[in-house]
């Protein structure tokens, strides 16, 4: 398998660089959407400075979405193309019917339907009415996290550190801000903000047991549905053996 | 007094004209239907187009305090998008949410027939459906008189549009008409943006035609003696008579009926002036403060206010006393409009209570000289930048208080409020209606 | 470059130029138009756009248009011109 007339095939057939793009571009699509989350949560409670006006916060918004929508098509395409796994292309649309994991990618088919309803929603804006566009962009707070789990849940890469560590702060950077929406959301009722924050809090403490009996114990692969066995001959490095 | 008025006839010959001194109320108890029907003839009837062509000639402007002609705005909701003349939704607006102002509560109690007839009329000119009758607050007596009224004519089988009776919400901005709209459409008393205008879609998302009750009750005049009888009296700018509410230091307060362009010092002097009088406020709180005795030879029209800087409104005019303190009263006035406003605009939501608040400084504190800037650099603040008329209103009443009463003004600032400030308030403020 | 007054092009006469409005009812003071457009909007002292009245100059309906988009409650318009 050497020379230079077999390494296009190589890359087009060989299921390894394919497979490195379609983690590193998740991963990308993960910082990419949580940058744009946290922008999104820093326009909702008004955030400005002298050096840093609110169209910027707008502006850069709008682009870093837009950007994790193409690094996410990027990785469905990947993943699609890949052989290794039969992962066609409807099981990135429709949740659940993937024979890969169907939970995790079923996750990642979610976010990306509601990836897709934001941005086009909000490229039509101004022709649709206010409240239906505010209603969808409500459900950013789903999208987000469900894309974080789908990586937790559907990834090779969770038990590797730095890309726990890189999980982690995204979800801090997240539940830091939304805190401070949710405090100043309802000035009148420290009640239900209160709630809000206990809520959240509920549901880290809860993802973060289910990462420790799930993803980051032995026997995940298996119990999430990797059922496709690799053919013979074809290998891929097992993270957990090397730790 | 009766006359037998002919009615308008299909076939478009001008009626002889009658005696032009037919008056708006009669009595002082309200006429019924058939003692209406005596004095003032049948409800006529004829072709919608023709009604609406002949209050256009008349030159009818509106009564509430807007002054738009009448028939344009019947013509525009008359041709409306939409099924042609079907759907449309008559709004007869009694509201009478300015506090000063009792013409249109008097009008409802003595003459309901009138009005009523108006909103037929109206109703079959531009083709409605539905028609409402906003009633206000301050209209105890006239409920009776209405409910009566309208059962009346059920009896008689008048009117093809039934005429529902809505109670107007309490507050200096329910009658306007887009709160009045988003009243009946289920939703908060308050001012709503235009576009789009009532005319395109209003009440029910529905072409809708809001008008005063007193231009309803002319209407129902003109269908009746022609719009050269309602043009006889008047000015050219202004046809026709109005009701006007005369309060204050005079010695026969109350609702009068007059031919436009009367002088005010001849309606004043028919009150029963109490001199000496050293102000009078044109148009309700909405309007502007005019000098006695210099302002007694302005005409009562639209054009003759506009030309001494006032406005006629709703036919309000209250005189202020020697005895009392102008500045005192327009803080008064502004604080109450202040508490009034919807909430719904930032400039008229911060600006006016600021604005209200300077001019309480000057008329009941103590006050720099610094502090007429700031008050006219509020005014010019708020001024045309609500969604409804409130902070313009409010901005022309102070500054035109500032203007009137310039040397008290120098006054309370070099010496502090003058005694005449903590004497009984002239105007009325309703007090039930503060927020 | 043409000589006209307003520094733009005479091709589009003030009459057919479209104008900024607000919708004081809907607008919350969030500020973006002022940001995006201080040639035609500036805040008064509580944060509210002030707009300067006339037909919007041809150079600066790009920026107007993206002032329009910004406004996070769609109270900023640009009104057709008058047929």
């Amino acid at each position: 398998m050497t020379g230079t007339g077999h390494l296009g095939a190589i890359i087009v057939t060989s299921s390894t660089p394919l497979w490195y793009a379609t983690r590193a571009t998740g991963l990308v699509a993960m910082v990419l959407l949580t940058a744009s989350m946290a922008l999104g949560l820093l326009s909702s409670v008004r955030f400005q400075r002298p050096a840093w006006p609110r169209f910027v916060t707008l502006g850069l918004h709008r682009n870093l979405s837009l950007l994790a929508l193409g690094f996410t098509v990027v990785h469905v395409l990947t993943t699609v193309l890949d052989s290794f796994v039969s992962i066609p292309i409807q099981d990135a649309f429709v949740p659940f019917i993937s024979s890969y994991r169907p939970i995790w990618v079923g996750l990642g088919a979610i976010a990306l339907d509601l990836m897709l309803a934001l941005i086009i929603t909000s490229l039509l804006r101004t022709r649709m009415g206010l409240q239906s566009w505010r209603v969808v962009h409500w459900t950013a707070y789903l999208c987000w996290p469900v894309a974080v789990l789908h990586g937790l849940g559907t990834g090779t890469d969770t038990p590797v550190r730095w890309v726990l560590v890189l999980t982690a702060c995204c979800v801090l950077v997240v539940a830091v801000l939304t805190f401070w929406r949710l405090a100043l959301a309802w000035p009148a009722r420290p009640l239900a903000s209160t709630a809000g924050v206990v809520l959240i809090l509920a549901t880290l403490i809860a993802g973060g047991a289910w990462l420790r009996v799930g993803p980051l114990s032995p026997g995940w692969s298996a119990r999430s549905g990797t059922r496709t066995a690799p053919p013979a001959g074809a290998s891929r490095p097992d993270h957990r053996a090397s730790r | 007094m009766t006359v037998r008025g002919s009615a308008v006839p299909s076939a478009g010959r001008p009626p002889a004209p009658g005696p032009r001194d037919l008056r708006l109320i009669v009595r002082d108890e309200p006429l019924s239907l058939a003692e209406h029907t005596a004095c003032y003839g049948p409800l006529p009837s004829g072709p919608p187009d023709l009604l609406i062509a002949e209050v256009e000639r008349s030159g009818l402007t509106g009564r509430g305090g807007g002054a738009f002609p009448a028939g344009r705005k019947m013509r525009a909701v008359a041709g409306a998008r939409g099924p042609a003349r079907t759907g449309r939704v008559v709004i007869a607006n009694g509201s009478e949410s300015e506090p000063a102002s009792s013409k249109d509560g008097v009008l409802l109690s003595r003459a309901p027939h009138l009005v009523l007839d108006g909103i037929a009329l109206c109703a079959s000119a531009v083709g409605a459906d539905r028609a409402y009758l906003c009633v206000g607050h301050a209209a105890g007596t006239s409920d009776r008189a209405l409910a009566r009224a309208v059962a009346e004519r059920a009896g008689a089988g008048l009117d093809s549009v039934p005429v529902e009776i809505h109670p107007t919400a309490g507050g200096y901005l329910a009658g306007q008409e887009s709160a009045l709209i988003s009243a009946l459409n289920g939703n908060a008393p308050v001012p709503t943006f235009v576009p789009p205008r009532p005319a395109e879609r209003g009440a029910h998302r529905r072409p809708t035609l809001v008008l005063n009750v007193e231009t309803l009750a002319h209407i129902a005049l003109i269908a009746r003696f022609g719009s050269e009888w309602f043009a006889a009296a008047g000015t050219p700018g202004t046809p026709g008579s109005a009701l006007v509410t005369v309060t204050g230091a005079v010695q026969r307060p109350g609702v009068r009926e007059i031919p436009l362009g009367t002088p005010l010092g001849e309606l004043l002097h028919r009150c029963g002036l109490i001199k000496p009088a050293q102000a009078v406020l044109t148009g309700g709180y909405f309007g502007t403060w005019l000098p006695l005795p210099a302002a007694l030879t302005v005409p009562v029209s639209h054009e003759g206010m506009r030309a001494a800087g006032a406005s006629l409104g709703p036919g309000v005019l209250a005189v202020l006393p020697a005895a009392a303190c102008g500045l005192a009263e327009t803080a008064r006035v502004a604080s109450f409009l202040a508490a009034q406003n919807a909430g719904q605009c930032g400039p008229c939501r911060n600006g006016l209570p600021a604005l209200a608040e300077a001019l309480n400084w000057i008329a009941f504190g103590q006050a720099g000289p610094d502090i007429i800037g700031w008050v006219e650099q509020l005014a010019g603040l708020v001024a045309g930048r609500g969604a409804c008329h409130l902070p313009d209103g409010a901005a022309g009443l102070v500054r035109s208080a500032l203007t009137v009463f310039a040397a008290d003004v120098q006054a309370h600032l070099s010496a502090g409020p003058c005694a005449r400030a903590s004497g009984p308030p002239v105007l009325p403020v309703p007090a039930r209606w503060a927020q | 470059m043409s000589q006209h007054p307003d520094g733009g092009s005479s091709r589009q006469p003030p009459l057919r130029r479209p104008q900024l409005r607000v919708n004081p009812i809907a607008c919350d003071a969030h500020g973006l138009c002022i940001e995006l457009l201080p040639e035609l909007i500036t805040a008064d002292p509580w944060g509210y756009p002030i707009i300067t009245p006339g037909p919007v100059p041809l150079r600066l309906q790009p920026l107007a248009r993206r002032a329009v988009a910004a406004c996070p409650t769609l109270a900023l318009m640009l009104t057709s011109p008058p047929r």
